[in-house]
């Protein structure tokens, strides 16, 4: 952008339209971020917000609190899994979606549209499909012989966990299958022709010439989804609460649920601190890689 | 599938998967219009033996859902009103200006939008209770711009990327100031991406449900998220077709949207993940 005709005799006009988004964003983004972290150094007590100043108090007892390692791992189980079968899913349906069907447009729309309802709804269709007694689920599994007794899909373990993979898998591959959509249709056909002169079956073609284009966008795809899957709240608080005990609880539930059931905001603020430490490495990661396509797309 | 009949295999397959996916959504419609005792029925019928609205019309008159429905609709317009036009403003800054420190704020607002909603909740909750607006449908609106600024603007910015420098230079040479040139060439040219970013920024909006969990804790400044859980969680015996019913309700907004939507899909909910 050197030959530029706008130049920097505008920098100040260009500064006054940013204002108002740095002025929110120190509001609302950089001033709570802060005091988090000073939160975390507090216990507080949340009814009253009364508080006395611990250090690294909170830290300590996290460090040797069961209760966090076993959030956090839940929360990379369920972060790994639900992934993984989005992946899968997203990828397989994209390419369904690629090829000629009748009515295309109208399946692409009944595929994305889980993405785009309300976890809120989600959540309660879901929790119909699975209720013990009238469910669909049970029913379908019964007759199919798959099962014998109807089964507790959120109050029991492995369940519980089970069924909120499944949840979040069919939630949100839509996104995996927009991402990849998008980036088949670039693809250019004479690389097909290509191949399919060389002799090349379906099974090599795809893995020869489609999976190695699409690496650059499953790769950016992974990373934003595992962000997001890593952060999910809704989604898991809704359908077991965190529950049975403890079994489905990540570290977004454990925030919540010690700063507004164990009235500890200090504590609270520390899990959601150590949360994002987690996260740090995924999303430093991200916008690595979003701003080495950004340097190359542009001119 | 050069073969008729691979042809057709093959789309039998496809739709068997589109509606075995859709099958939760189709069953939330069906169930709705069910009346109460069909529900109970082992096994389940899957068509209605009988269609009514009774629940839609007891979810109108007798719940507070209108009264969510309102406050979910001032919240969304608000929104996305507030955070369109702070980031078409923003993003035009971003793309057409240079001013030291100009990429690290881009990178910025991606960082932000990354940022997980429990990290920022408890401080932004001590900040509502400290203003004394806690409970309002405004503090929602503070609450919103945290996650739908960074989103509106790097979309925004994405679009604006889009228009050609030349034409904006060739108004300058015409006379034009800055002012003038952002709105009388580029503001007409990003339309069409102003209109997608608002549409997608209210579903954000609509669909949002931590904040409001936290921060609203009254009838009067619920928003249907938060609201239809709460109608949930406060029954005696859970109503499933009037639960249904509202799922219904709360997403024709969506469905209205997503036609409109068709051709933005992949450049809006793929941002930051596909380079529009």
């Amino acid at each position: 952008m050197s030959g530029n005709p706008l130049d920097k005799r505008y920098a100040v006009l260009g500064a006054m339209l940013i204002a108002p988004t740095v002025l929110i964003f120190c509001a609302v983004i950089v001033y709570p971020l802060v005091s988090a972290l000073y939160l975390s150094l507090f216990t507080i007590f949340t009814p009253t917000l009364r508080g006395s100043f611990i250090g690294l108090g909170n830290y300590a007892y996290l460090v040797n609190s069961p209760e966090f390692w076993r959030s956090l791992w839940n929360t990379l189980l369920w972060t790994v899994c639900t992934l993984t079968l989005q992946i899968v899913f997203g990828v397989a349906a994209a390419l369904m979606l690629h090829q000629n069907i009748v009515f295309r447009s109208l399946a692409r729309s009944l595929i994305l549209f889980p993405y785009f309802v309300s976890t809120v709804v989600a959540v309660l269709v879901w929790r119909w499909l699975f209720n013990d007694l009238y469910g669909v689920m049970n029913h379908l599994m019964l007759m199919a012989g798959l099962i014998k007794m109807p089964l507790d899909w959120l109050g029991s373990m492995p369940n519980a966990m089970i069924s909120i993979i499944l949840v979040g898998a069919w939630k949100y591959f839509p996104f995996v299958v927009i991402a990849v959509l998008a980036r088949l249709q670039t693809i250019p056909d004479a690389l097909y022709e290509a191949a399919k002169i060389d002799g090349a079956g379906a099974w090599s073609r795809f893995v020869d010439i489609t999976l190695p284009q699409l690496r650059d966008v499953l790769v950016v795809v992974v990373l934003l989804r595992a962000i997001w899957d890593f952060k999910e709240f809704d989604l898991i608080y809704l359908l077991t609460g965190g529950g049975p005990i403890i079994a489905t609880q990540t570290l977004p539930l454990m925030v919540y649920k010690d700063a507004f059931g164990l009235n500890d905001m200090g504590r609270a603020s520390a899990v959601a601190v150590s949360m994002m430490l987690v996260m740090l490495s995924f999303m430093v990661l991200y916008l690595k890689l979003a701003g080495r396509g950004e340097r190359e797309s542009q001119p | 599938m050069k073969t008729l009949a691979g042809r057709i295999a093959f789309n039998l397959f496809a739709w068997t998967v589109v509606l075995v996916t859709a099958f939760p959504l189709i069953w939330m419609i069906l169930t709705s219009v069910k009346p109460q005792f069909e529900l109970f029925r082992i096994p389940p019928t899957f068509w209605p033996e009988q269609i009514t609205f009774e629940h839609y019309v007891r979810l109108i008159y007798e719940t507070p859902f209108l009264k969510y429905m309102r406050n979910s609709l001032i919240l969304g317009f608000t929104t996305t009103i507030v955070v369109v036009v702070v980031a078409t403003l923003g993003a035009h800054s971003l793309v057409r200006f240079r001013y030291p420190g100009r990429e690290r704020l881009a990178q910025m607002v991606l960082f932000t939008y990354l940022l997980p909603s429990v990290v920022l909740i408890l401080p932004l909750y001590l900040m509502m209770v400290w203003l004394g607006i806690a409970n309002t449908i405004f503090s929602l609106v503070i609450a919103y711009t945290t996650f739908a600024l960074p989103y509106a603007l790097w979309l925004l910015r994405s679009f604006m990327q889009g228009i050609p420098d030349d034409l904006e230079a060739a108004a300058l040479v015409d006379g034009a100031t800055r002012m003038e040139a952002f709105v009388d060439v580029i503001l007409p040219q990003a339309l069409p991406g102003i209109i997608s970013t608002s549409l997608f920024t209210f579903i954000l909006a609509w669909n949002e449900y931590l904040y409001a969990l936290v921060l609203v804790n009254t009838d009067e400044a619920r928003p249907l998220t938060t609201g239809v859980m709460s109608m949930l969680v406060s029954a005696f015996n859970i109503e499933w077709s009037l639960l249904m019913a509202a799922s219904v309700m709360m997403s024709l907004p969506l469905i209205i949207i997503f036609a409109f939507l068709q051709k933005y899909l992949t450049r809006g909910f793929g941002a930051g993940g596909v380079k529009g």
